[in-house]
C-alpha cells in the first residue's frame, strides 16, 4: 500500500484539512449530508469530498475548476496522460485507466471518497464502482451547447461546492462575453463562418456542429457549420474524402491535431493540394489548435483555454 | 471412455498444480499491492470491504473468466487439430474466431440485431464453420479445402468487423477495440455464465467420445476397423469445437494462439497416440490466466489486451514449430 | 523439350487476344478511376475536363486528386500482381500470396515501427518497407526449404497466416506504446491509396524498375524450373541464383506496394489466378498478363472503395479482402488444387 506523496499535494491536502477541520468541529453532526440526483437515481454524499476520482475529462475539469482535490483521472483520448491544458492544475495525478476502460483496482488504490463519471457509464460499472465510493454518473445529455454548464453544476453540487461552481461559471461567461466583443469588433459579420476539422494522416475529419468546442465558437459569434456532412446520430465527427474537402471551405478553419507540434501538423496538411487550395488556407485564416483540448475535452477550464486559443487566432490572423 | 494412462495422469496432475500457481499469482498480483496475508484473509471472507472487492470480485471474477476461456479455446483447438489432422489448423487460424467476433461486434455496436453477444458469437462461429464445411465439399474437415476455405472466410469476417467499426461513433469503436484483439476486461458476467455451462457440457461430451477421437489419428480404414463411427464422431467433434470457440470468443474476443500453444504443449507432455483434451484444457487455462496477468500488470494502470500478449509470447515457439524440419507427420 | 515449350509460347497466337483485351480493359478502368469519386465532381464534369474544359474545381479534383491516385493504384497493382505470380511460381503453390504468407505483414510491421520512431520521409519509408518484405520473404523461403512444408500448399499458407497474425499483434503493441502514432498506423495498416503524395511514387520507382529488370532476366530460367530443378540445371540454369533474384524482386515489389498503399491482402492471389486462367501454366505469359490485370483489379477495388461509403471512403484493404476472399474460395472449390 505504499504511495508516493507529491510534496505539493501533501501541502495542498494539509491546507484543505486545516480549512475543513475547524468547520467540522463547529458542527459535530458531520457537516450536512447532501443528496445529488444522478443518472442512476439519488446519491448521498457526506460533506465536501477530499479525494475525488474522475473517470471523464469533463469531470476532472469541473473538479479542478472548483478547487477540489482530484486524486485520480483517466488519460485523454489519444494521449498517455491527462490533457496538456489541464496538466499543471492536475499535478501528479494517479492514472486509473482510459476513457473506455477503467482499471477499478487503480481506483481502489486511490482511496477515493467520491467518483465522478460521464453519462456513458454502464449500470454494471456503476454498481461495481459504488462499492468503492459514492458514484455520481452525469445525467446531462452530451453535445448540447449548455452541457458543460449543467455538468459543472452537477459535479460542483456533488463536491459540496455549489458556490464555487456558480462563480466559475460566471467567470467563464464573462470571458465568453469578452472574446465575443473582440470578435464583434474585429471581424465583419459576413466573415464569421468557420469550420472545425481534425487533420488525420489520411485526411480530414469534420467535427460536428454540436461538439463542445464548436458551441464555444458559436457562443463568441462564429457561425460554425459541418455542412450536413456529419450524419444524424453521429454526434462527434465524420471522416471525409479529400474530394469533399472544398465543401467545407469557410472563411475560418480551426484545424485540430493530436500532434504535439501544431505547426508541424499544419505543414503536413498543407502538403495536401486539396487542403492548400482552401480559401481559408490561402488567406492564412487557419488556426492550428490542440486536438486534445478542442475535440476531446470539456468543462469550464477547457472553455477558458479554448477562448484563449480563439483570442490568439483572431488577434494574430485578422489584418 | 478410456481410462487415462499413467503418463497422462501425471501430466494432468502436474499441469493442475501449475494452474493453481497461476491462479494464486493472478489473485495476489495487481495494480493494488496486497500482501499474501491480506489476499488469504479476503478469500476467507475476513478482509475489509475494499480488499474484499479487489480480491473476491475483481480478481476472482477475472481469473475465473480467464480459466474458462483458456480451457475452452484450448480444447476447441485440440479438437480441431485432431479432426483436420493438422497441428496448425486451430479455430483462430481457420477463421472461426474472426467470424464469431464479427457477429458479436455487430450485436455490440447495435446493427439492427439485439441478440446477446454469446448467441451472436455462437451464430458467427457456426456460420463460418458451416460455410467452410459446405465449401470444402464431400471431403469434410480432412482436406486442405476446409482449412483454406476457413482462411478465406476469416479474412472476410475480419474485414466485416472493420466495416462495422468504421460505421459507428468513434467512442463506440474505441470501446470495442480491445475486445476485437482479445481482452478479458470487457466481458459480461452473463457471457461468462453461459460459457461455464457450455464448457461443462462440452467437456463431458468430449470425454464420452475420447476413444473415438483417439482413433481419428489413424487412417480412415483403421479407424473404422477399430469400430469408430467416423461421420458422427466428426460432426459431434466439430459441433463441440464450434460451441466452445463461440462461447469463449463472446467473453474474451479472438485470443487465437491459446488454441495452438496449449494442445502443442499437452501433446509434448502426454503419451503419443492419445488426444490430450484434459491436459490441453489445463494448459490453456494456465496460459490464459498468466497472459492476462502480464497484460494487466506490464503497463499498469493501463492494460495491454491479452490477445496481444498471447500472440507475442507464443511467437518464438510458433516460429520454431514452423521452421524446424518435421520429423513426424503432423497430427 | 524446353526449347519446344519456348517455341510454342512465342508462336502461339491464342495469347494475344487476352493480352490485348486486358490492356483495353485497363484503359477503361483507368478512365473510370478518373470519372468516379466520393466527391461532388460528376462523371459528366470529369469528362468535360478530359475534353479540355470543365470547372476549376473539377479540374483540380481530376488532376490533383484522382490522377495521382490512379497512377499510384496502377503501380501498386502491377507490383502486387507480379510479386504474387513470382512467389507462386517459385514455391509451386497457387496460394502463395504476399498478403497470405506474411510478406506484406512483415513490411507493414517494419513501417509501423518506422512511423513510431518518427520516420516521415518517403525514401526511408520505402526502404524500411522493402527490408520488412525481404525479412518476410526470407521466412517464407526458409519455410519452403524445410522438408515437407514446401510440398504442402496448405501448411505453407497456415504458417503464413500465423506469421501474419503474429506481426499484426506486434503492430498493435506498437500502437499501444504510442497513442499519437497509433492514429497514423491504424490508418496505414488498413490500406489506402487516397491522398498519397506523388513523391512517394518517386521513391519507389527505381526499385520497381530494378525488380522489372530482374524479372526479365529470370523469366526464362523460371519457366525451365517449372519442368523440375534437374531439367533447369541441365539447361545451364542455377536454381539457387534464380531463387535469390526472385526473392529480391518480390521483396522490392511488395515493399514498394506496401510503402505506397499499406499492406493489401489478396491482390497477389487474385491477379495471377486470373492471369493463369487466361494464359495457361507458362510463367512468362502469366507475367505478361499480370502486368495489365494487377492495375485493373486494384483500380476497380479503389473505385468501389470511393463509391461505397460516400462522402467518406472505405479503406481499400477492406475492399480487396472482401473481393479476394471469394476468389480464394473459388480456387479451393475448383476441384483438385492446381499444382504449379
Amino acid at each position: 500500500m505504499s504511495r508516493s506523496h507529491h510534496p505539493l499535494k501533501a501541502i495542498l491536502t494539509k491546507t484543505l484539512a486545516a480549512l475543513v477541520l475547524p468547520l467540522a468541529a463547529l458542527s459535530p453532526a458531520q457537516a450536512a449530508e447532501h443528496t445529488v440526483d444522478t443518472a442512476f437515481g439519488p446519491v448521498t454524499i457526506e460533506g465536501q469530498p477530499e479525494r475525488v476520482v474522475t473517470l471523464y475529462e469533463g469531470a476532472l475539469d469541473a473538479t479542478l475548476a472548483v478547487d477540489a482535490n482530484a486524486v485520480g483521472a483517466v488519460i485523454t483520448r489519444g494521449g498517455t496522460d491527462v490533457a496538456d491544458y489541464i496538466k499543471s492544475e492536475a499535478g501528479d495525478i494517479r492514472i486509473v485507466g482510459t476513457p473506455g476502460e477503467t482499471n477499478i483496482e487503480a481506483v481502489v488504490a486511490a482511496r477515493p471518497d467520491l467518483i465522478l463519471t460521464s453519462s456513458r457509464t454502464s449500470k454494471e460499472q456503476f454498481e461495481l464502482l459504488s462499492r468503492v465510493a459514492p458514484v455520481v454518473v452525469s445525467d446531462v445529455p452530451l453535445f448540447q451547447p449548455d452541457s458543460w454548464i449543467r455538468e459543472t453544476r452537477l459535479y460542483a453540487s456533488a463536491l459540496g461546492r455549489e458556490g464555487a461552481g456558480e462563480s466559475v461559471i460566471d467567470r467563464v461567461r464573462n470571458r465568453i462575453a469578452e472574446v465575443a466583443d473582440l470578435v464583434n469588433e474585429t471581424i465583419p459579420a459576413d466573415q464569421r463562418d468557420a469550420t472545425l476539422v481534425r487533420w488525420m494522416p489520411q485526411g480530414p475529419l469534420v467535427m460536428a456542429e454540436g461538439l463542445f468546442s464548436a458551441s464555444i465558437l458559436q457562443a463568441v459569434g462564429f457561425d460554425v457549420t459541418d455542412n450536413g456532412l456529419v450524419k444524424e446520430g453521429r454526434p462527434h465527427s465524420e471522416p471525409l474524402s479529400l474530394e469533399n474537402l472544398s465543401s467545407m471551405d469557410q472563411t475560418w478553419v480551426f484545424l485540430a491535431t493530436l500532434n504535439e507540434d501544431g505547426q508541424k501538423a499544419l505543414d503536413s496538411a498543407r502538403k495536401s493540394p486539396a487542403f492548400a487550395r482552401l480559401e481559408a488556407v490561402e488567406a492564412g485564416r487557419v488556426a492550428s489548435v490542440s486536438g486534445q483540448l478542442w475535440t476531446s475535452a470539456s468543462g469550464p477550464l477547457a472553455v477558458l483555454a479554448i477562448l484563449d486559443d480563439i483570442e490568439v487566432a483572431v488577434r494574430d490572423m485578422n489584418p | 471412455m478410456t481410462l487415462p494412462d499413467k503418463r497422462t495422469t501425471i501430466t494432468n496432475i502436474a499441469l493442475f498444480v501449475v494452474m493453481l500457481a497461476a491462479i494464486t499469482a493472478s489473485l495476489a498480483i495487481g495494480t493494488l499491492q496486497l500482501t499474501p496475508t491480506e489476499v488469504a484473509l479476503a478469500l476467507a471472507g475476513q478482509a475489509d470491504p475494499m480488499t474484499d472487492l479487489v480480491v473476491n470480485q475483481l480478481r476472482l471474477d477475472r481469473t475465473l473468466a480467464g480459466l474458462l476461456t483458456g480451457a475452452a479455446l484450448a480444447m476447441a483447438g485440440c479438437l480441431m487439430q485432431t479432426l483436420a489432422r493438422n497441428r496448425l489448423a486451430t479455430p483462430g487460424i481457420i477463421g472461426i474466431d474472426n467470424a464469431a467476433t464479427a457477429f458479436a461486434v455487430a450485436s455490440v455496436v447495435g446493427i439492427g440485431v439485439s441478440l446477446a453477444p454469446s448467441t451472436m458469437a455462437l451464430t458467427g462461429a457456426a456460420v463460418a464453420t458451416a460455410l467452410a464445411f459446405g465449401l470444402a465439399g464431400a471431403k469434410g474437415t480432412r482436406g486442405y479445402r476446409f482449412i483454406v476455405a476457413g482462411i478465406g472466410i476469416g479474412a472476410i469476417a475480419g474485414s466485416a468487423t472493420q466495416v462495422l467499426l468504421s460505421r459507428v461513433a468513434i467512442d463506440t469503436a474505441n470501446a470495442a477495440y480491445p475486445w476485437t484483439v482479445g481482452s478479458l476486461n470487457a466481458r459480461s458476467d452473463q457471457s461468462v455464465l453461459v460459457l461455464a455451462v457450455g464448457l461443462g457440457i462440452g467437456y463431458l461430451a468430449l470425454m464420452g467420445i475420447s476413444r473415438a477421437l483417439n482413433t481419428l489419428q489413424f487412417s480412415d480404414p483403421v479407424a473404422i476397423a477399430l469400430g469408430t463411427r467416423l461421420r458422427s464422431t466428426r460432426v459431434l467433434g466439430l459441433g463441440l469445437s464450434v460451441l466452445l470457440t463461440g462461447l469463449a470468443v463472446s467473453v474474451c474476443g479472438p485470443v487465437g494462439l491459446i488454441a495452438l500453444l496449449a494442445p502443442e504443449l499437452a501433446r509434448t507432455l502426454c503419451r503419443p497416440g492419445k488426444v490430450p483434451l484434459t491436459a490441453s484444457a489445463l494448459a490453456g487455462a494456465t496460459f490464459m490466466v498468466t497472459a492476462d496477468l502480464l497484460g494487466r500488470t506490464l503497463f499498469s494502470p493501463l492494460e495491454v489486451p491479452v490477445g496481444i500478449i498471447t500472440a507475442i509470447i507464443g511467437s518464438p515457439y510458433l516460429l520454431w514449430i514452423l521452421l524446424r524440419p518435421s520429423q513426424r507427420s503432423p497430427t | 523439350m524446353a526449347t519446344s515449350a519456348r517455341k510454342r509460347v512465342v508462336v502461339s497466337r491464342a495469347f494475344l487476344p487476352p493480352l490485348a483485351s486486358a490492356v483495353f480493359l485497363l484503359l477503361l478502368v483507368a478512365i473510370g478511376s478518373l470519372l468516379y469519386g466520393a466527391g461532388p465532381v460528376s462523371p459528366a464534369e470529369a469528362l468535360a475536363v478530359l475534353a479540355g474544359g470543365g470547372t476549376d474545381e473539377a479540374r483540380f479534383v481530376l488532376m490533383e486528386l484522382r490522377l495521382p491516385r490512379t497512377i499510384i493504384g496502377m503501380v501498386t497493382g502491377l507490383a502486387l500482381g507480379l510479386a504474387g505470380a513470382l512467389l507462386q511460381s517459385m514455391t509451386r503453390n497457387p496460394l502463395a500470396e504476399p498478403g497470405l504468407l506474411g510478406v506484406s505483414a512483415g513490411s507493414g510491421f517494419a513501417v509501423a515501427l518506422a512511423i513510431l520512431l518518427g520516420a516521415t520521409t518517403a525514401t526511408l519509408t520505402t526502404l524500411v518497407a522493402q527490408l520488412g518484405a525481404l525479412a518476410g520473404c526470407a521466412l517464407v523461403i526458409a519455410a519452403t526449404r524445410v522438408q515437407g512444408l514446401g510440398n504442402d500448399p496448405v501448411r505453407l499458407v497456415l504458417a503464413g497466416a500465423t506469421l501474419s497474425g503474429l506481426l499484426m499483434a506486434l503492430t498493435s503493441m506498437l500502437m499501444l506504446v504510442d497513442q499519437r502514432a497509433a492514429d497514423e498506423i491504424r490508418f496505414w495498416i488498413t490500406g489506402s491509396i487516397a491522398g498519397k503524395p506523388l513523391d512517394m511514387l518517386g521513391a519507389t520507382l527505381p526499385s520497381i524498375i530494378l525488380a522489372l529488370v530482374m524479372i526479365v532476366m529470370v523469366a526464362r530460367p523460371l519457366a525451365a524450373m517449372a519442368l523440375g530443378e534437374k531439367a533447369a540445371v541441365g539447361l545451364g540454369h542455377h536454381p539457387g541464383r534464380i531463387r535469390l533474384l526472385i526473392t529480391l524482386s518480390v521483396a522490392l515489389l511488395v515493399g514498394s506496394a506496401t510503402a505506397l498503399a499499406g499492406p493489401l491482402i489478396f491482390v497477389g492471389l487474385v491477379v495471377p489466378f486470373i492471369a493463369r486462367a487466361l494464359a495457361g501454366p507458362d510463367i512468362r505469359r502469366t507475367l505478361w498478363l499480370c502486368a495489365p490485370i494487377g492495375p485493373i483489379i486494384l483500380l476497380a477495388a479503389d473505385i468501389v472503395s470511393r463509391l461505397i461509403a460516400a462522402p467518406a471512403e472505405m479503406p481499400l484493404g477492406v475492399v480487396t479482402a472482401l473481393v479476394g476472399a471469394p476468389i480464394l474460395l473459388a480456387i479451393v472449390r475448383a476441384g483438385r488444387m492446381p499444382s504449379l
